[in-house]
């Protein structure tokens, strides 16, 4: 892998040259306090600059515009969280959800019918979890009943990120009541301008209104808009790549390292003691942050290494569960550090940077937040369970 | 020469069907109040093995391969919480000689150490457990063209029985001195000391007026001399926390399998999230210390590496990861994880040994700090 990445300097250089004239130096300042509109309608002008430069979806195959190797990717994430570039995080439902279903086990039809319009900026939106169907996904009851060339579902979503925006959305329903709970499940795009479907945003302990209530009022979904078998969806729904989404936690712990815990030690640098001084010259203080900046170090390394068995056609095992839990405790022990060692002044309300994912520029605010990332993507007790079961072999 | 991928898990598999055999539970515990404190019979083979060669470079009669091979034999190792004079002769003192400019004394002893007909050891820590080379409390002044020591150094490794030990001594303008003395000179006093984690043998060493002749100088006192010992100190951080990820990986092997067996209320206890959690917990430190000892070797192999840092980075992450999994294992065992017959708590006090040893997680943070974000700069 080493040899690979040493090949891919001249790249590595060009996308940091690209950075250099293209991230805005001020976005973070112009996305504060932004209201959604204005934080839809500067990503997808992001979206449209990595466009331009070919790296709106580079782990799509080539024919698709893709076909970039995983060391590429892994020089682009590094080189796009190093510029301090915004995430393309209105595209990440289309780009790594719902394309790789559509692409590994959808039809020809089907991939004609929608990557284009993904590469051409629309908006898609995931609707798995419900109400009463949060870690136990699986039990989901929203139904989809066939009815000749054709679905009628009924039933409501809950954490339906960005459907204000989106164009479709992936959706998983009931096709067999009867059936064991994971064999009754299919797999359904959905549009989200059809008759029938009601969104309604839904404020988070942020104070921000990322996600959405999804209802879903006898809405018809036609029956080539299923991908894969009826009652398979469970299966479709697992069909991101390892590489794939390894280079996304690759991006996200560059990015926390890099713009997260650099962030908070140069400011702490400046946040005055109780007792008098600065807290960047408090042995305690650089103890803790020192101490954080091991562990991304470490998690740095776990990645690598995972993603270079990725790249030999390792088994990966249960590593990307490992990952999840250290990547989400990382963040949310660093924000409870910075929230704690700035003492009173961090709760100050002030405006958000919206949906930048933790950066929101408010630690305190960012610590709030960091329980999303340890709720969603499988709670944290989920990944527990799995590393149980799956890698020790305890029993269920 | 480096290993292939094939011929690392060939040695994994020879040195670990060794020390399952000649390091069990009940080889390690006849041992535990021994002074001499390790197996003369499993050192033996161990050198017969090749073990102690294994990265020594080919010029100076090793196998030429790298500490990546190395790190295998040390984690082993620690699985089987092995007494062994291995950390002080072939990982600290070896360095040592190689790291030396004093060609002639190289020559002279480090054919003898790979060959396992000597024994040496290191003194680099201060009398109260301190690494820093600012706290070194052996002193030099000039005799000669040698030097004379005073003062005393402790939680010097397997120094009782070793031929030589390479001693770290700074002279009252600070300078840093690093000398060769045998432990049967006179004026030097070796004082056992009685440790917590009886798998290791630690001394005091006092120097009372130890005159050491020019010859016996490592490198030139000063910059340089200082420089090694604190690739010393690096390196020996590095591999506590190899050893560290060693016992924490078997048991962690070992809660898993009791936490399978073990019932209460009518079920393997491993079925309850309570414990199953904890055991989960104990896989993401293993995973992690992995990573963390995989990237500090591969530090210890390229010599471009800043040392201090990489184990810096080792030490935070390891120590407390790797002695918390311990400390894991103690509890979902129960009661009897708290028995003496059960080896529960010789990992976990071995564990907090190495996580004490070599500077303290504490101790390398500050450094990994002060490296990262200077303090008193203006932002």
């Amino acid at each position: 892998m080493i040899e690979e990445l040493a090949a891919l300097e001249p790249f590595r250089q060009e996308v940091r040259a690209w950075c250099a004239a293209h991230v805005p130096t001020n976005w973070r300042e112009e996305q504060q306090g932004g209201e959604h509109d204005r934080y839809a309608e500067f990503g997808r002008w992001w979206g449209s600059e990595l466009r331009a430069a070919g790296w709106f979806a580079p782990h799509w195959p080539e024919e698709w515009g893709g076909g970039f190797s995983v060391a590429e990717q892994v020089v682009l994430a590094e080189e796009l969280a190093r510029g301090d570039a915004p995430r393309n995080g209105l595209y990440q439902v289309s780009l790594y959800n719902a394309a790789p279903a559509i692409i590994h086990l959808g039809s020809d039809e089907q991939r004609q019918r929608w990557l284009p319009g993904m590469l051409d900026g629309q908006v898609w939106c995931q609707g798995f979890s419900e109400p009463n169907a949060g870690s136990d996904l699986a039990g989901l009851q929203t139904r989809a009943v066939r009815e000749g060339d054709h679905y009628v579902v009924t039933g409501q979503k809950v954490w339906t990120s960005l459907a204000t925006e989106a164009d479709w959305c992936i959706l998983l329903a009931r096709t067999d009541p009867d059936a064991p709970k994971h064999k009754g499940i299919s797999y359904l795009i959905l549009d989200m301008h059809s008759p029938g479907v009601d969104v309604r945003p839904l404020r988070q302990a942020t104070g921000a209104s990322e996600f959405c209530e999804l209802f879903l009022d006898e809405v018809v979904v036609p029956v080539e808009h299923r991908i894969g078998e009826e009652n398979g969806g469970w299966n479709v729904a697992q069909t991101s790549l390892d590489s794939e989404r390894a280079v996304v936690i690759l991006e996200l712990s560059e990015r926390l390292r890099r713009n997260g815990l650099e962030a908070v030690i140069a400011e702490s640098a400046q946040w005055l003691l109780e007792g008098g001084g600065r807290a960047g010259d408090d042995a305690a203080v650089r103890e803790t942050f020192g101490a954080r900046y091991a562990e991304a170090l470490v998690l740095r390394r776990l990645i690598n290494d995972m993603i270079a068995d990725i790249i030999l056609g390792g088994d990966v095992g249960g590593t990307p569960s490992v990952i999840k839990l250290m990547y989400t405790e990382l963040l949310q022990g660093l924000m409870r550090d910075a929230t704690d060692r700035q003492g009173l002044a961090a709760h100050v309300d002030r405006p958000l940077l919206l949906s930048a994912g933790w950066e929101t520029g408010s630690w305190m605010m960012d610590y709030v937040n960091s329980y999303g990332w340890t709720i969603a993507g499988g709670s944290n007790e989920i990944m527990r369970n799995v590393i149980g079961e799956r890698v020790l072999g305890l029993p269920r | 020469m480096q290993l292939s991928v094939d011929e690392r898990d060939e040695l994994r598999i020879s040195v670990r069907r060794l020390l399952e055999r000649a390091s069990s539970s009940e080889a390690v515990r006849a041992r535990l109040d021994d002074p001499v404190g390790f197996d003369a019979e499993l050192w033996g083979q161990m050198v017969e093995l090749g073990w102690l060669a294994i990265h020594v470079p080919e010029e100076h009669g090793g196998a030429g391969a790298g500490y990546a091979e190395l790190a295998i034999v040390l984690h082993e190792l620690g699985r089987q919480i092995t007494p062994s004079p291995f950390l002080a002769t072939a990982v600290l003192a070896t360095r040592a000689l190689l790291e030396a400019d004093n060609e002639a004394l190289r020559a002279e002893l480090l054919p003898a150490l790979v060959a396992g007909e000597q024994r040496a050891s290191v003194a680099v820590t201060n009398e109260h457990g301190s690494c820093d080379v600012s706290q070194l409390s052996v002193l030099w002044e000039r005799e000669g063209g040698g030097v004379r020591l005073r003062g005393t150094a402790s939680f010097a490794p397997d120094v009782v029985g070793a031929d030589t030990l390479f001693v770290a001594a700074r002279a009252a303008h600070g300078e840093v001195a690093l000398v060769a003395v045998e432990p049967t000179a006179p004026g030097v006093a070796i004082d056992p000391m009685a440790m917590i984690d009886r798998t290791r043998r630690l001394a005091r060493v006092t120097f009372d007026d130890v005159v050491v002749a020019e010859e016996q100088l490592l490198c030139d006192p000063g910059p340089r001399s200082q420089s090694v010992v604190e690739r010393l100190v690096s390196l020996g951080a590095i591999v506590v926390a190899c050893d560290a990820t060693g016992v924490a990986e078997r048991v962690m092997e070992r809660t898993a399998e009791y936490a399978k067996e073990r019932v209460q209320f009518g079920k393997p206890i491993g079925s309850f999230q309570a414990v199953k959690h904890h055991c989960a917990n104990m896989l993401v430190a293993v995973e992690g210390s992995r990573a963390a000892v995989r990237d500090a070797i591969d530090a210890l192999d390229d010599p471009g590496s800043d040392l201090p840092f990489a184990a810096a980075v080792a030490s935070s992450y390891v120590g407390p990861a790797a002695s918390g999994v311990c400390g894991l294992s103690v509890q979902v065992h129960g009661g009897i994880g708290f028995t003496w017959e059960h080896d529960a708590h010789l990992c976990l006090k071995r564990a907090k040994l190495d996580e004490a040893w070599f500077g303290t997680p504490a101790w390398h943070r500050r450094h990994l700090a002060d490296t990262v974000f200077p303090a008193g700069t203006p932002r």
